[in-house]
């Protein structure tokens, strides 16, 4: 078959789905029932044998001990899931790696291929252990090769592919699923999709509407069942599964009967279970959700400047969004009309087999064919937006063709006849037939005229929406024994990505000794101070594993990189000792005990009270806003932890997680607290940037500054704390450029470090320094000048206090 | 600003149009990839700086973003015309808080 298959894998809290993509068309995979979506259940019996999906499902409440759902929540956790009548636990990417393989196994069965190579979607905000464990799950359920991507993506570029116009215009992704909720804003120009912004709530989904209407429920029965209580755990469970089916029912009529055939068993008494649930009640228990989803969206509009009524097309993803009153309730706000047509269900997992074609993964098993002729290497798009892209390619070997053509098999097209280079080098370009798949037979000719065989011998490009590398969701850096960060990679930076820098140790690793250990610290976040952002990862080098003691001051040069599904390696070289460390601790998402949660949460609340009375007494209203918010989220993060009480280890996770993003936002109410310090500092950056680049700067210099004063303005109207910091950088690079142009500015930085000299580390080698920068000052010798400070800089010490925020950090 | 220019990586004017931009940056990536000798390096005001598929990229997306390429635009129009002279020596990154504080930024 010389199709390629591109498949791309919704992989769901709830649902999975699975899609494939042969350059023309898109078809979702029917599983053994014949459909198109596979719960992400597992079930494992006392003879070890595994079920997966509906036939496992149904065992949810009758068994449920020994089967799992929702595991997607708890991946990168490194919690084992029991089932006791196996005396057996799995890891949630095990449990993952098995719904993996079903799908796989259906696509066999559906096409007759062996699939070794997939797109998997993640959601947006998926912190980089719970990326780490889902390529586990892949690897585990014998796929040779993945690449992650964002599920937002995936449904955006499945909806845009399908548009018979290419109008442009701004639209809005809404996808609601399980657990989680995003909102992401796309353009459409040129056949290239572009994502605008993004925004979410890593808390909410279709999982709340069901517990909503169980509580509801519960609320109704003659013994009310508690989610504190572990006892209770088993007739909630039954309870939240009815709940769910009558929620599907009432998306279709308009009163459902919520019967269960056993009585629930609740404090030793038998609770018949028959109620009556009408629409109307399901719409005023779930109004408040999605009014929180459309805040979001209202929010993540006004940001990018538009208002309700302004997008050209509105698409709804996700269960949930089946609900009419979610259908009506959204398109009435946003004041936009719901794009048709798209399966909200598996929508995610047609958008991935789409991006596995752009990212030229084809998903069959690589054949070993023998080459016929002269091999040639082949570099083109796989999926081009443009209908004129390149094919840039080489032969291999001595003595290759002396020209080439490419004929588009309809035999209506084929390009001039391009000369191949001495070194078996060749560029031509190719016109493609709009939104589908063109194939070109490759022709060459020897210098006497003669054809001559070349393998691969044809080559297909599918004309058609395509989308930009994936942007990177969190800057990326690392923390600085000052308490700093180096940034890495900003936010937004295209991956795969990689980028290094140079740092110097501040203490030294003795060789042999297990105690020393240099240790670099990998954050992920939007601000400049380390305790601020989250610490994903260390590369910890340890003296027992060095060849040899590496003093103080020893560079370190530090390469981070992030493949396209944001996977992290790290590597550091020594140069002085010649030595690579790559081992990457990557941090496994903690465990979450309610006992921990209440500890966090008393601790967060107090920070709460001090906060709000310090923004009271300073009446400052933007802070109090965000305190309010904190306080809602406290509030829903409370009953979570209830739950975890009662055992629900999902809840535990999820409290954990609205914990941390409280803490974050907590830590951004704090820095608006500090506002005022905050807006002098930038006052005085402003200032001195204007003066140092007006006078020393280039026209481009100037011209540039005048825009990031306009965004530092822009940042101080709208008190954006964040984004002033980050403005407020940019403007000091660009004085700093402009200063370190002038003759006097490395005479001004040694005078400067001179005078610390009796805080340094090293005394007799510092005070041989400062004399080697007098006589380099006298000679006008700045290169040597330059040098001389530099060294004396790595000679101060760092702040204990400041090293410990960030993250105990052994470089600078 | 200047030695990664988008515009000087993808060695294109500053008014070029988003499809050509689109289209030379699969162009020069496809070349890396293969090892054409002739794209290995760029040319900028402040010398030859070598070509990798990473600043090729990051260029393409720095200017698929209207606000990141009017501020490249800027650049590029105003820069002095690309030299062919190699780089001198590395420009340091000082990270000394007594820079920061030369600024008037810090305690």
């Amino acid at each position: 078959m010389d199709t390629p298959l591109y498949v791309g894998i919704d992989l769901g809290t709830t649902n999975s789905a699975a899609a494939v993509f042969d350059g023309e068309r898109v078809s979702v995979i029917r599983n053994a029932q014949g459909a198109t979506v596979t719960p992400s259940v597992v079930r494992i019996d006392k003879q070890g044998r595994i079920t997966v999906g509906t036939r496992a499902r149904r065992f949810l409440e009758q068994d449920s001990a020994n089967t799992a759902a929702e595991f997607k929540r708890l991946m990168g956790t490194g919690k084992a899931i029991e089932f006791p009548a196996n005396s057996s636990a799995k890891k949630p990417e095990e449990l993952s790696a098995e719904v993996l393989k079903a799908l796989r196994q259906d696509i066999t069965d559906q096409l007759g291929v062996q699939i070794e190579r997939a797109v998997i979607s993640v959601p947006a905000l998926f912190e980089l252990p719970q990326s780490a464990a889902t390529s586990e799950a892949a690897r585990l359920a014998g796929f040779s090769r993945v690449e992650l991507l964002q599920e937002p993506i995936a449904s955006a570029l499945a909806a845009g592919w399908r548009a018979d116009d290419d109008g442009g215009g701004t639209w809005l992704v809404f996808d609601l699923g399980g657990g989680t909720f995003d909102a992401s804003l796309l353009e459409t120009r040129d056949g290239l999709l572009r994502v605008v912004g993004h925004d979410g709530d890593n808390f909410l989904g279709g999982r709340d509407f069901d517990w909503t209407i169980t509580e509801h429920l519960a609320s109704q029965l003659s013994v009310v069942p508690r989610r504190n209580n572990p006892e209770h755990a088993a007739a909630l469970r039954a309870l939240r599964l009815a709940a769910e089916d009558a929620k599907i029912e009432l998306s279709r009529g308009d009163r459902a009967q919520v019967t269960l055939a056993q009585p629930l068993s609740i404090d030793g008494q038998d609770v018949d279970v028959d109620l009556e649930l009408t629409r109307a009640t399901v719409e005023r228990l779930c109004t408040p959700l999605v009014d929180r989803a459309l805040d979001v969206c209202l929010r993540l509009l006004s940001g990018n400047g538009l208002g309700p009524g302004r997008l050209a097309k509105l698409v709804l993803v996700g269960g949930p969004t089946v609900m009419p009153m979610v259908r009506q309730r959204v398109a009435a706000r946003l004041e936009s009309t719901i794009a048709e047509g798209h399966d909200p269900m598996t929508l995610v997992a047609q958008g991935a087999a789409l991006y596995a074609a752009t990212a030229s993964l084809d998903g069959r098993a690589a054949s070993v064919a023998v080459p016929a002729g002269r091999q040639v290497w082949l570099q083109y798009p796989a999926v081009s937006a443009d209908l004129t892209p390149h094919v840039v390619g080489k032969f291999v070997g001595d003595d290759p063709p002396a020209k080439i053509k490419l004929v588009r098999n309809d035999g209506a097209w084929s390009s001039t006849e391009a000369t191949v280079g001495p070194d078996g080098t060749f560029l031509t370009t190719v016109t493609l037939l709009p939104r589908r798949a063109s194939t070109f037979e490759i022709e060459a000719r020897a210098k006497g005229g003669e054809l001559v065989a070349v393998t691969p011998s044809q080559l297909t490009i599918v004309q058609g929406l395509t989308i930009g590398d994936p942007p990177l969701s969190r800057t990326l850096g690392v923390a600085l024994a000052n308490g700093h960060v180096q940034v890495y990679l900003e936010r937004g930076a295209p991956l795969p990505a990689r980028r290094t820098f140079t740092h110097h140790t501040i203490e030294t690793v003795a060789k042999g000794s297990s105690d020393s250990v240099l240790r670099i610290p990998i954050v992920q976040g939007e601000l400049s101070q380390a305790e601020l952002c989250r610490l994903v990862g260390t590369l910890d080098i340890g003296g027992d594993v060095v060849k040899d003691t590496v003093p103080t001051g020893s560079a370190v040069e530090v390469t981070i990189e992030l493949d396209r599904g944001g996977r992290l390696s790290a590597r550091a070289l020594i140069p002085a000792i010649g030595q690579v460390f790559e081992h990457v601790a990557h941090l496994l998402v903690p465990d979450a005990s309610p006992e921990v949660l209440d500890a966090a949460i008393r601790d967060l609340r107090r920070q709460l009270m001090d906060l709000r009375s310090d923004a009271f007494r300073h009446q400052l209203g933007h802070v109090i806003e965000k305190l309010d918010r904190i306080e809602a989220r406290l509030s829903e993060a409370e009953r979570d932890i209830d739950a975890a009480h009662g055992g629900d280890a999902d809840a535990a996770q999820r409290a954990r997680r609205a914990l941390l993003d409280v803490d974050a936002t907590m830590a951004e109410a704090d820095l608006s607290r500090k506002w005022p310090e905050l807006d002098q500092n930038a006052r005085h950056v402003a200032i001195s940037a204007s003066s140092t680049v007006g006078e020393h700067g280039t026209d481009a210099e100037r011209a540039l500054l005048q825009e990031v004063l306009s965004a530092m303005e822009k940042a101080r109207r709208e008190k954006d704390a964040a984004e002033l910091e980050r403005q407020m950088r940019l403007a000091s690079r660009l004085s700093r450029a402009a200063f370190h142009r002038t003759s006097e500015a490395w005479e001004y930085y040694f005078e400067d470090a001179a005078s610390e000299i009796s805080k340094m580390k090293d005394l007799p080698k510092a005070q041989q320094l400062v004399t080697e920068g007098k006589a380099a000052r006298a000679a006008g010798n700045t290169p040597e000048l330059r040098r001389v400070v530099n060294a004396l800089w790595q000679l101060l010490p760092e702040d204990s206090e400041a090293r410990k925020k960030g993250f105990d950090s052994g470089v600078r | 600003m200047l030695e990664d220019n988008p515009f000087f990586v993808l060695g294109l004017p500053a008014d070029t149009s988003r499809i050509e931009i689109e289209r030379e940056a699969q162009k020069l990536l496809g070349m890396l990839e293969l090892g054409f000798a002739d794209t290995k390096t760029y040319q900028t005001p402040l010398g030859a700086r070598p070509r990798t598929p990473e600043l090729v990229r990051a260029a393409v997306a720095a200017l698929r973003d209207p606000y990141r390429r009017l501020i490249a635009e800027l650049w590029a129009r105003h820069a002095p015309a690309p030299t062919t002279a190699e780089r001198a020596t590395d420009p340091a990154e000082p990270s000394h808080p007594g820079l920061r504080r030369s600024l008037g930024w810090g305690p």
